[in-house]
């Protein structure tokens, strides 16, 4: 009989073997992914992902050269526009995507922290583009954050939030928030990898069911 | 986009007892809706290569 071997006094090697142990290499980029994910509905996935990217990129441009640029030159114009229609796509594939989760009770197996990982980021998601309209500062962001700031105020936050305070916005949009949707999105891509993609609904043959027995859940029926 | 469409006026609204939102979100939730139906419908290329490989 072989004794286990002795733990580690190096915290490297204990975090280098929980990781490995949580997610080998194998599962962290596979090679190969059951028949089941040949369909567009994962492609929103992808397209959300790639959204994000292009979100990020374009909006650390935006950032390097200041509002004076993308408010007064064409080609500041060009990368606002891009900032803005990434976020429009992100929302629009990201909810997609999670529409057809949803209907795949995508949490079966042991996925729920896959699936509450992804309702998350949507959450997160929606003030973090909400504070980049108080961030452009032009009219427009005046008009939004004194209306968004009675939003605030009637449901008791106010005090939390304050829409009027360009900093506090700014930092949100460009650090905080995007930083949690990040993080957010790497946990939840990293756990789809752990869990697997979730499998398809078993299918019943109506013709194989036997008389008086529902097809479709013939355990709730029995 | 603004070359191709007149966006300088008011959004048209669609109204409807206590329902009430601009043509532009309905028109984009449409889209979005038969998105999805399309990407649930529509065959995937090599899906039945693949579905043959599983077997």
């Amino acid at each position: 009989m072989s004794a286990a071997p002795a733990p580690s006094r190096s915290w490297t090697v204990r975090v280098r073997q929980l990781a490995v142990g949580a997610l080998p290499p194998e599962k962290l980029l596979p090679d190969g992914q059951p028949s089941y994910v040949s369909s567009w509905i994962y492609v929103f996935g992808v397209l959300t992902l790639t959204s994000l990217v292009v979100i990020i990129v374009s909006g650390s441009i935006l950032a390097l050269k200041g509002p004076g640029w993308w408010h007064f030159t064409g080609i500041g114009h060009f990368f606002n526009s891009i900032h803005l229609w990434a976020v429009e796509l992100f929302f629009a594939f990201m909810v997609i995507h999670l529409w057809g989760k949803y209907w795949m009770a995508a949490w079966r197996g042991g996925r729920r922290r896959v699936w509450v990982t992804g309702a998350v980021t949507f959450l997160v998601a929606i003030p973090c583009a909400l504070t980049g309209y108080v961030s452009q500062q032009n009219f427009d962001a005046q008009w939004i954050s004194t209306q968004a700031k009675d939003a605030m105020n009637s449901v008791g936050i106010g005090a939390f939030f304050n829409l009027l305070n360009f900093g506090q916005m700014y930092s949100y949009h460009v650090l905080l928030l995007p930083v949690a949707v990040v993080a957010l999105v790497i946990g939840h891509v990293l756990l789809v990898r752990k869990h697997g993609v979730v499998p398809p609904f078993p299918v019943f043959d109506r013709d194989e069911a036997s008389p008086g027995q529902d097809p479709v859940a013939p355990e709730a029926s029995s | 986009m603004a070359a191709v469409f007149n966006l300088n006026h008011h959004a048209t609204y669609a109204h409807w007892h206590f329902f009430t939102m601009s043509v532009s979100n309905i028109l984009v939730i449409v889209a979005m809706l038969v998105l999805f139906v399309v990407a649930i419908a529509a065959p995937f290329p090599h899906r039945r290569a693949a579905v043959e490989e599983d077997r």
